[in-house]
């Protein structure tokens, strides 16, 4: 078995348990977002992958070998800190060095990996500035110089673009995905962005409570959520809700709702967002207030209209939020909004 | 409109005048009363006298003496000090049960009174009824005079300073620890540093601003010591501990010879500013260091 | 630099209780200041804590004599050192809070000299003095004024063990060949406990000392101290050998009245150099010596005349006060025989006047009567009398217990004790006036 692969991993907190008999395994070369909301776990997944914070029970296997009890710095682990973790005494070049040094690497190797590296990431200009004299680009390119430059047999990343604005983050996300993934370790992402998990990862592992709620490809959470908050946390503008019969909920999303000239719900639009290539039209309907995105052209008049929706895109799910087969008698009621 | 240089002044006014009057006002009112004569024999009258006060202190042995043994205790405690106080804030810095009460318990001492706590060591050091020397006969072991041997009292000064003021040192040095991010420790532990790498190449570099900044506050404090020595001790024995501010004091306030007092005062006060000199340089090397 | 931490919580809550219980404190001293204050004539007292103590108990005595007139004693700290710092720092601040002193007889001439006192002799008359013991009448005037009124007649005394010797010895050799023998045949480990630390009781030890060899520390005629002369070189021999023989402890570098006391209470020496009030703490005490303490003159070398150093304390009044007349008769009143008489027989303190020695019924009451006259009669020693004594003494005090402590020897002590006084009294007298 080659790969990173965890079995039941657990962590306890006290009392509280933060992670629950975790299940998951990564391919090498393969880059796997752990997604989710704030206190999900992900975080300590990735701690305990490092070996920063002990497990409370379960394995990590890494290529087959168990390294559950192995020191974080045995784990020859690359890991790029939310915070970046810059030493902030030493300019970039010792940044770098220091590592390198505390592992025992004779200068002049350490010295030739450190000029590559700078040069692979553009950085050797910055070499003697100090990481407050960085801007935050700058120093996140030092985090993952300081990543790359170790032979890691798994590379962790928490967050590691959350300090950077949107536009920054678009265009590092390939620079990223080329640097890092696609090697042999495996990577274990951690984000709370869905559409950096999206634009980032081979597959998507999304966490919710210390538990595993679904993980698969990127397409395939999308379109075949195993639970309702599987749909509700992935796509933006979020997904719609209706009521179905006992507590069941019907799931549309936004772009899946269509104008039609009769069927449907009757629907007035309460406000529009345009936002250049489509707009997010607010629905007032006699089932509550829909989202719907409208592609370019496509127009709403402001008296009124009807929408409806394909029987495919439908979504449904159980009181408990399981995932529920698109034929049932909870469609019973909402069926003439099906087109 | 009023310009934004007078408002500045305006707004530092209070704090400057309070200054002026608690602190250059007494200073140059002793520099004025170092060139009088102002003693019993005078009438406690200030007469212009010259340099007469300073011939006398240059000439003066006991200055001499004292200027060493203040020197001496300040070197040795605030270096055992800051040694002990590294090590215990690194032991509080660690996770752990019971830290806080531990925490609270360090810091006992330093919240103690000096006084009481000189008094309380004058009698564990008493030769023989005190505690220690009960244990040394409890071991078969004559007993020693910790206060009143001149060649080693001293050193009975330095443990109960350090006794009392390693809390305040470890308190200021683990309010550094607490300042330096998990993540940069954490980054270093990744890479396969141990301990000793860490303290090294990470602890030490970042701490070295708290590090200045408790050497600035003891290196003061202790060329300034008084009430300790003047209760433990009382300068003895045979003056083989007595300080520079003790020194001061007496003339002044013991033997009334305000000329003089006020010149040994400022020699001492001369002498506190070395810490500070000292701290400007520190501060200007620091962001030079390299790794 | 990185922002201070902030107080631990646990000293925010340590510094509230101690503010609490300070208020708490306060509170009652404050009402009683604002019952005390009508209409009434307060007269401040600053005293040291003992003779606060002692005093305290006759108090209801003169507010029923002097109505209108609150006689207020303020207990400063009990070392002689500690309240002298006390005094001169109030009278420093010039607008004193108190109306009387008291005041130990080796700062009279600094205080007089500083001009902080008021002459006695207008309010209690010029005669006052006649009627004491000749003993205890120097060191109160000066210059033709009575400055201060003596409150006790203490003088250094030899406290022996009469369980252990039939009589007390009078001579330094004599013991020395006493206590050898006795820690000889192991009764008791050391022979004669003083005081040895370097305070102001190293300085009464040291002039008693050297009277009993026929010296003297100061010449009044020459205004010089006379330290390096033989008879006081042998004095500092003396106690030197005392050390290094064993006869006195080694500790006793670290002595003052209290620890010497202890040990000597404690039944470890054959003999204790300390003042009058020793003998009721010891017999207080319930201690092993208890009943077999006896008092004597302190030993003078074979030949000499027998002396104690005068350690009496008196009550001056200050020149600032508002009330000199009230503080004047305040005075007489802490001073007089009925204090005094009450003073014998609870603290053992020496009375002053003379009447009282010959009162049979006090004798009864405080078998050390007679022995504090005759001490007192031997004509006791006064510190040398001069403003520059604070100086002097200080050098005494270093040089004498660098000579205990082994750091010199008894010889270059003195000598040096000689330079350092010279140069001192070149220093202070020298500049111009």
């Amino acid at each position: 078995m080659s790969g990173l692969q965890l079995q039941q991993l657990s962590r306890r907190c006290g009392d509280r348990l933060v992670l629950e008999h975790l299940d998951l395994a990564v391919a090498p070369g393969e880059c796997l977002a752990l997604l989710g909301p704030s206190g999900c776990g992900k975080t300590t997944t990735l701690r305990l992958v490092a070996g920063l914070d002990p497990c409370s029970g379960g394995r990590i296997l890494l290529n087959g070998e168990d390294i559950t009890a192995r020191p974080a710095g045995e784990r020859e682990v690359a890991m790029v800190f939310q915070s970046y973790a810059l030493f902030p005494h030493l300019d970039v070049g010792e940044n770098l060095a220091l590592g390198l040094r505390s592992r025992g690497i004779p200068r002049a190797e350490r010295d030739r990996r450190i000029a590559s590296v700078l040069e692979l990431l553009q950085l050797t200009a910055l070499v003697r500035r100090r990481p407050a004299q960085l801007s935050g680009g700058q120093r996140q390119r030092v985090a993952l110089a300081r990543a790359l430059l170790r032979q890691p047999r798994i590379v962790l990343l928490d967050e590691p673009m959350s300090n950077l604005d949107a536009r920054l983050r678009e265009e590092l996300r390939p620079e990223l995905r080329r640097l890092l993934c696609g090697g042999e370790p495996p990577v274990l992402y951690v984000t709370h962005d869905q559409q950096e998990a999206m634009g980032m990862a081979d597959r998507i592992a999304v966490l919710q409570a210390g538990r595993l709620e679904q993980v698969g490809g990127v397409r395939e959470l999308y379109t075949d959520p195993a639970s309702r908050f599987v749909a509700d946390f992935l796509g933006r503008p979020a997904i719609n809700w209706l009521p179905g019969r006992d507590g069941t909920a019907l799931g549309l999303r936004p772009e899946h709702l269509r104008p039609r000239p009769e069927g449907g719900l009757q629907a007035r639009p309460e406000r529009r967002e345009w936002w250049g290539h489509q707009q997010l039209l607010w629905l007032e309907t006699p089932r509550g207030t829909l989202r719907m995105l409208l592609p370019e052209g496509a127009e709403a008049g402001a008296e009124g209209l009807r929408v409806g929706w394909r029987a495919a895109d439908e979504l449904w799910f159980d009181a408990a939020g399981q995932r529920l087969s698109a034929e049932g008698p909870w469609r019973q009621g909402l069926e003439s909004g099906a087109v | 409109m009023i310009p934004l240089l007078a408002v500045d002044l305006l707004l530092m006014l209070p704090a400057l005048l309070l200054l002026g009057v608690v602190f250059l006002l007494p200073l140059l009112r002793d520099a004025w009363l170092s060139l009088h004569a102002s003693t019993v024999v005078t009438g406690l009258m200030a007469v212009p006298n010259g340099a007469a006060n300073w011939w006398r202190l240059f000439d003066d042995a006991r200055f001499r003496q004292d200027a060493f043994q203040t020197v001496r205790f300040t070197g040795v405690s605030v270096a055992l000090e800051l040694v002990l106080g590294l090590g215990l804030a690194l032991l509080l810095h660690r996770p752990g049960r019971g830290r806080a009460l531990l925490r609270a318990l360090v810091l006992l001492p330093w919240a103690l009174p000096t006084t009481v706590m000189a008094l309380g060591w004058r009698w564990i050091l008493n030769d023989p009824h005190g505690p220690l020397n009960g244990l040394l006969q409890a071991v078969g072991l004559p007993t020693f005079g910790f206060l009143t041997t001149p060649s080693t009292t001293w050193l009975a000064v330095v443990v109960a300073d350090v006794w009392k003021t390693t809390p305040f040192v470890a308190l200021l040095l683990l309010a550094g620890l607490q300042s330096i991010p998990v993540d940069l420790v954490e980054a270093l532990q990744l890479e396969g540093a141990g301990r000793l790498t860490i303290l090294r190449r990470l602890t030490l570099p970042l701490l070295a601003p708290w590090i200045a900044l408790a050497l600035l506050f003891r290196i003061a404090q202790s060329l300034g010591v008084f009430d300790l020595i003047q209760v433990l001790t009382g300068g003895g024995p045979a003056g083989s501990t007595e300080s520079l501010a003790m020194y001061a004091y007496r003339q002044s306030l013991r033997f009334l010879d305000f000329g003089y007092g006020a010149t040994v005062l400022m020699a001492t006060f001369l002498l506190l500013l070395l810490p500070g000199v000292i701290w400007l340089l520190l501060q200007n090397r620091l962001p030079r260091r390299t790794a | 630099m990185p922002p201070l931490p902030p107080v631990p919580r646990f000293l925010r809550r340590l510094l509230t209780v101690l503010a609490a219980a300070l208020l708490l404190l306060l509170l009652p001293a404050a009402a009683r200041e604002a019952s005390s204050a009508s209409a009434e004539i307060t007269v401040r007292v600053l005293l040291p804590a003992p003779f606060h103590d002692a005093t305290t108990r006759e108090l209801p005595q003169f507010h029923r004599d002097h109505p209108g007139v609150n006689l207020e004693l303020v207990r400063g700290p009990l070392d002689t050192d500690a309240i002298q710092d006390l005094a001169i720092g109030s009278l420093l601040l010039g607008d004193t809070p108190f109306d009387i002193m008291m005041m130990d007889v080796s700062w009279m001439p600094l205080f007089t000299a500083a001009g902080w006192l008021s002459p006695l002799e207008p309010y209690l008359g010029a005669g006052m003095l006649a009627a004491m013991e000749p003993g205890a009448r120097p060191g109160n005037s000066f210059d033709g004024h009575l400055w201060r009124m003596p409150y006790s007649g203490d003088t250094g005394l030899l406290f022996w063990r009469t369980d252990l010797m039939p009589l007390p010895p009078r001579t330094t050799d004599e013991l020395v060949r006493i206590s050898r023998d006795l820690q000889r045949s192991g009764r008791v480990r050391w022979g004669y406990l003083w005081q040895g630390r370097q305070y102001e009781g190293l300085s009464c030890v040291m002039l008693e000392v050297i009277h009993a060899f026929g010296g003297r520390w100061w010449n009044p005629a020459s205004g010089r101290t006379e330290l390096d002369r033989p008879s006081a070189l042998q004095a500092a021999r003396w106690l030197e050998d005392l050390v290094k023989e064993g006869i006195t402890p080694p500790s006793v570098a670290g002595f003052a009245e209290n620890e010497a006391l202890q040990q000597f209470a404690a039944g470890e020496a054959a003999f204790l150099r300390n003042w009058p009030y020793a003998w009721k703490v010891i017999e207080n005490g319930g201690g092993p010596v208890v009943g077999h303490v006896g008092v004597a003159p302190v030993v003078v070398a074979p030949g000499q005349e027998a002396g104690g150093t005068l350690g009496t304390w008196g009550f001056s009044l200050l020149r600032g006060s508002a009330h000199p007349r009230e503080a004047a008769e305040a005075i007489r009143w802490l001073t007089g025989p009925e204090m005094q008489r009450s003073l014998a027989l609870n603290e053992g303190y020496a009375p002053t006047w003379t009447a009282l020695y010959e009162d049979e019924a006090l004798q009864k009451g405080a078998p050390l009567l007679a022995v504090q006259r005759q001490a007192l009669a031997a004509g006791p020693l006064l510190r040398p009398p001069t403003p520059l004594y604070a100086q002097l003494s200080d050098v005494m005090q270093r040089q004498a217990n660098a000579m205990i402590t082994g750091q010199s020897d008894a010889v270059s002590a003195m000598s040096a004790a000689q330079a350092r006084s010279d140069a001192l009294i070149r220093a202070m007298t020298g500049t111009p006036r």
